[in-house]
């Protein structure tokens, strides 16, 4: 049996999933700290289930994301070594820097050796400013960390109070500016996240549990717990890939869809596209900074059932929820009201709401079905310009190679896939006027959980080697090293990544058959004067994303 | 604020050789470099996906011998389409500039192609003006070519067209490949003093490129008032390119970027791909997106190996001389310089260097008082020990008069009888067709 737990805005949920079958369901009200809700989701869950029969947990929790978005962190200072290239000052870095003198090129060679002084000065800085957490981001750190290396013995050795962390040791992704924010933001969220796991594994102990648990991460994949601690960032925005793996658990394998989870205040939209989530092309951002963070592609639009209807000009506007929907007792007409107007929902009579929407129609001089058509017609719109976007950047991908430009034609999708409450009634109107095919699935209102608990763990690794300078580096923090073989061509080159990932597999916890799949290899020879000098290998290799199983379901497609 | 547009297409599978400077490796250190300054989060700079051309846009430029498949790989295509995206991009407002950061290069590819010359099969500029003026109707294009390398082919293709400025800067032709582009090739007797070759003495630096910019450059440029400005943004005169001669440093390509303000930047050659190409581009780039250049500074840059001597500091000026005489001087009109004659004609001997092809060609152009007129080319070319391959080409201009257009066909229905050649082209660039014969068939 599997677990899946959920933490969203206002309910956590849990489920059970045993073979093909989601076998209990669970809702709680989120607490302000998230730990209790996911205590109490566990609690309810087992009050009629074996503990010993449960394989493992995984959570999709809003921990990480909240801290950062709410800024409850602690003030965290960055030193730069920028070297060569555009200047920090327009990049997007999230905190207080310190530019230093130090560079590293593209080979990873050292070009400017580092200034100790100025480091010294640096920390003299931030502690006066009574900040004690610092980042080191070097550009090309990934190539080589040795001047990283070098910042952080110094500040350990000559500043013990301080916290350090270097980029490398975070992700190896060819943008210091987001390894640089990675860096800052997970040595920022730490601390939360070792009481976080503690509370979590003394939570299990009391409850009998003894299977592993995992986190899920922005991408769709799931990390093991004690593995989160040292990639914390890698859980924020779990929830919108939550969603869309339990929407492909109701639909198939080769499965592309529009995931549409509409919400109180938001709508989030996500493609599948035959039976993959679609990520973001470079990655997350978070408070407009840029991370190195994989995560799905997730277009967001402060729109949904809740959002209320006003009349500015003689024109119909949407702003901010104000509350719940008039029907179900909130202070002002909303979207939701309209559909059940209009007979696409029946959460609520449509009598309590009459009078005020032929009022306000006959105010636009209209009839109320002509008010009801037109909003719930601007909704769609909005939702639709916001889904052009999203299907815009997809086809607008780069492609740095031949065979990728040849390669076929992209497919939009044709069906929409509706999660959330008032996604029933939108849905149904969708399909009426847009010819798409809409599917409402049987849990939709668990879909969440269910997509935590059949995530599978996934890693990915991009592997460079340069055989002349006998170097080798990859995307995941920290890992680079001395290539003690030649490295003569490709195929030696991904037996020697294959070996180095398989390790990283192991300290992941990752079972051993797990499928490895290559996502590109290529060879690039390195000449100078008319003379081959060496190789320059990129290898990228992961293991086969995609969720556990598919759900058996009844449900009615509209 | 505009947003710039890039697409970056390295063709990481692609090489004309495994060893030659057109090869796989040559922006894989730009890419990093790209890549890890994590400018493309910016969001005043825009990434597209590349496109392919479509045949009709290179036959619009071209007559390939014998035909556009034989002369072309799918790279060729990409890379003359990444062109035409940001130029739709930037037609459609998009963009307010676009740099297409792409391989393989295209403009030493003439308006006949027997092979590749100087690692160009594909002229991308004259794909992108000819492309733009079809579908947009622009007329007035200059194009402002910053290879070191003479920049003949895209000279070759819109020699004859006055609403084409052409200018090139250049290493001089006597010191570098392909051993063109002086002064006196200033345009044909219809198109005169709309081709401007500036040819630099070798190891010209950082000053010397920048006052040709703006001694003779802008002020011509200001003058002809073009639509749209392209650049060909060839990155080999920086200081330690391996194939030629001058002193050029990244600020020094990203100043003339900045001033220059071109409405699309097409990369051309440049072949110092470690020490040169990451931080050019960078420039570049950050230089098109208005960002500030000034710490993009080669790590082997020293400023005093890099002064520019009296004697080229003096010859530089005598050439700035050269042509703001000229441009003060009355040029001589169209009816001069056809000297009365109908017909134009002029005979040519060109190299195709990584092909090893001898082409002989003839060209005419037929003088027409309302257009630019009828052209036409004869050109034979031979391979070492491969049978010789002769063709005709008609050309009727985009902005060809009536009486023009018809005397092309005309033309085209006498020619293809006499099958004297292997292969006759006709391009219609005013109706957008374009017609092969074979002879014998």
């Amino acid at each position: 049996m599997l677990i899946g737990i959920d933490i969203g805005g206002t309910f956590t949920d849990g489920v059970v999933i045993s073979g093909q079958e989601v076998i209990k369901a669970v809702k709680v009200r989120t607490d302000e700290e998230i730990s209790f809700s996911i205590e109490e989701a566990l609690k309810q869950i087992l009050t009629d289930l074996d503990p010993q029969k449960v394989e493992q947990v995984t959570l999709s929790t809003t921990l990480i994301t909240n801290l950062i978005t709410q800024e409850r962190l602690p003030q965290t200072g960055m030193l730069l070594l920028p070297g060569p290239g555009a200047n920090p000052e327009q990049l997007n870095f999230a905190g207080p820097y310190r530019v230093l003198r130090g560079a590293v090129d593209y080979r990873g060679r050292v070009i400017e050796s580092v200034d100790l002084n100025e480091v010294k000065e640096a920390c003299t800085y931030f502690l006066e400013k009574n900040i004690h957490h610092l980042v080191v981001a070097c550009k090309f750190s990934q190539r080589n960390s040795s001047l990283e290396k070098q910042i952080v013995e110094y500040i350990q050795k000559y500043y013990p109070q301080v916290k350090v962390l270097a980029s490398y040791e975070v992700s190896g992704l060819l943008n210091w500016v987001r390894r640089a924010n990675g860096a800052f933001y997970t040595l920022a969220t730490r601390e939360a996240s070792h009481v976080f796991q503690k509370y979590i594994n003394n939570t299990l102990t009391k409850l009998g549990l003894d299977c592993p648990v995992y986190m899920l991460k922005a991408d769709g994949g799931t990390l093991p717990i004690n593995v989160a601690l040292r990639y914390p960032l890698e859980t924020i925005f779990s929830g919108p890939a939550a969603s869309a793996l339990g929407s492909l658990a109701c639909l198939d394998e080769k499965a592309t869809a529009v995931v549409v989870d509409i919400g109180g205040t938001t709508t989030d939209l996500a493609l599948l596209l035959r039976g993959k989530p679609l990520l973001a092309e470079r990655g997350a951002s978070i408070n407009n900074y840029p991370l190195p963070v994989r995560s799905l592609a997730v277009a967001s639009l402060e729109l949904g059932g809740d959002t209320s209807i006003t009349i500015e000009e003689g024109k119909i506007c949407f702003t901010k929820r104000q509350g719940p929907a008039l029907c179900v007792g909130g202070p002002t007409l909303t979207v939701t009201d309209i559909l059940v107007y209009s007979g696409y929902s029946t959460i609520a009579s449509r009598d309590l709401i009459k009078e005020q929407v032929e009022a306000i129609a006959a105010e636009l001089q209209l009839t109320p079905e002509q008010f009801s058509e037109q909003v719930l017609e601007l909704f769609v719109e909005q939702l639709e310009a916001k889904l052009e976007a999203m299907f815009h950047a997809w086809e607008e991908e780069p492609a740095y190679r031949i065979w990728q430009v040849l390669a076929a034609k992209k497919q939009r999708p044709q069906t929409l896939l509706c999660l959330g409450g008032p996604s029933g009634g939108i849905g149904k109107y969708w399909a009426e006027k847009k010819k798409w095919q809409v599917i409402i699935p049987q849990h939709y209102a668990v879909a969440n959980a269910i997509g935590a608990a059949l995530a599978k763990p996934t890693l990915k690794v991009d592997f460079f080697a340069d055989t002349e300078r006998k170097t080798y580096s990859t995307n995941i923090g920290g890992l680079q090293g001395t290539l003690l073989q030649p490295l003569k061509h490709v195929e030696e080159a991904k037996k020697f990544f294959l070996m180095v990932f398989k390790a990283t597999a192991k300290e992941w916890n990752l079972a051993k058959d797990m499928p490895i799949e290559t996502l590109y290899e290529e060879g690039f020879n390195i000449v100078r004067d008319w003379q081959t000098k060496g190789r320059i290998f990129q290898i990228g290799l992961q293991t086969v994303p995609g969720i556990r199983t598919f759900i058996k379901e009844e449900r009615s497609d509209g | 604020m505009g947003k710039t547009g890039l697409v970056f297409f390295p063709a990481f599978d692609w090489a004309i050789s495994p060893t030659h400077p057109e090869r796989e490796e040559r922006l894989l250190y730009t890419r990093d470099q790209i890549f890890e300054e994590g400018i493309l989060d910016n969001s005043n700079i825009v990434e597209y996906t590349p496109r392919l051309a479509e045949e009709k846009d290179i036959q619009r430029v071209h007559f390939c011998v014998p035909n556009v498949e034989t002369q072309t790989t799918s790279a060729h295509f990409i890379s003359a389409g990444s062109a035409l995206k940001l130029g739709d991009a930037l037609m459609a407002g998009e963009i307010k500039n676009g740099f297409s950061l792409v391989r393989p290069p295209g403009h030493h590819a003439m308006r006949v192609v027997h092979g590749n010359r100087g690692f160009c099969n594909i002229n991308n500029e004259a794909i992108l003006v000819e492309y733009l003026r079809k579908k947009y109707n622009i007329r007035k294009i200059a194009i402002v070519d910053t290879d070191v390398h003479h920049g003949d082919g895209t000279q070759d293709i819109f020699y004859h067209d006055p609403d084409v400025l052409f200018i090139s800067l250049h290493q001089d032709g006597r010191t570098l490949y392909p051993g063109t582009g002086f002064v006196e090739e200033a345009g044909g007797p219809g198109a005169y003093l709309s081709n401007i070759n500036i040819p630099l003495p070798p190891r010209t630096t950082d000053e010397g490129f920048l006052k040709v910019w703006r001694k003779i450059v802008r002020p011509l440029l200001k003058k002809f008032a073009p639509e749209l400005v392209i650049n060909s943004a060839g990155q080999d005169n920086h200081f330690t390119d391996p194939l030629a001669n001058m002193l050029v440093s990244s600020q020094g390509y990203a100043k003339i970027t900045e001033e220059l303000k071109p409405d699309l930047a097409v990369l051309e050659g440049g072949y110092a791909i470690e020490t040169a190409l990451p931080y050019v581009n960078l420039g570049i780039l950050l230089a098109l997106a208005g960002q500030d250049y000034s710490k993009v500074v080669e790590p082997y840059y020293r400023r005093e190996e890099l002064k520019q001597t009296a004697d080229t500091t003096n010859y530089i000026d005598r050439l700035i001389n050269y042509w703001q005489n000229m441009f003060s001087a009355n040029p001589p009109d169209k009816e001069q310089l056809f000297s009365g004659k109908m017909l134009y004609n002029r005979s040519r001997n060109i190299y195709y260097d990584t092909d090893n092809i001898r082409e002989q060609q003839q060209e005419f152009v037929y003088y027409c008082p309302d257009c630019p007129g009828i052209y036409q080319v004869i050109s034979e070319s031979d391979k070492t020990f491969s049978r010789s391959c002769g063709i005709k080409g008609i050309s009727i201009p985009i902005y060809a008069c009536s009486k023009c257009e018809e005397f092309g066909y005309e033309l085209w229905q006498k020619e293809t009888k006499e099958k004297v050649y292997d292969y006759y082209y006709l391009q219609d660039k005013k109706n957008d067709q374009y017609l092969m014969e074979q002879a014998g068939k």
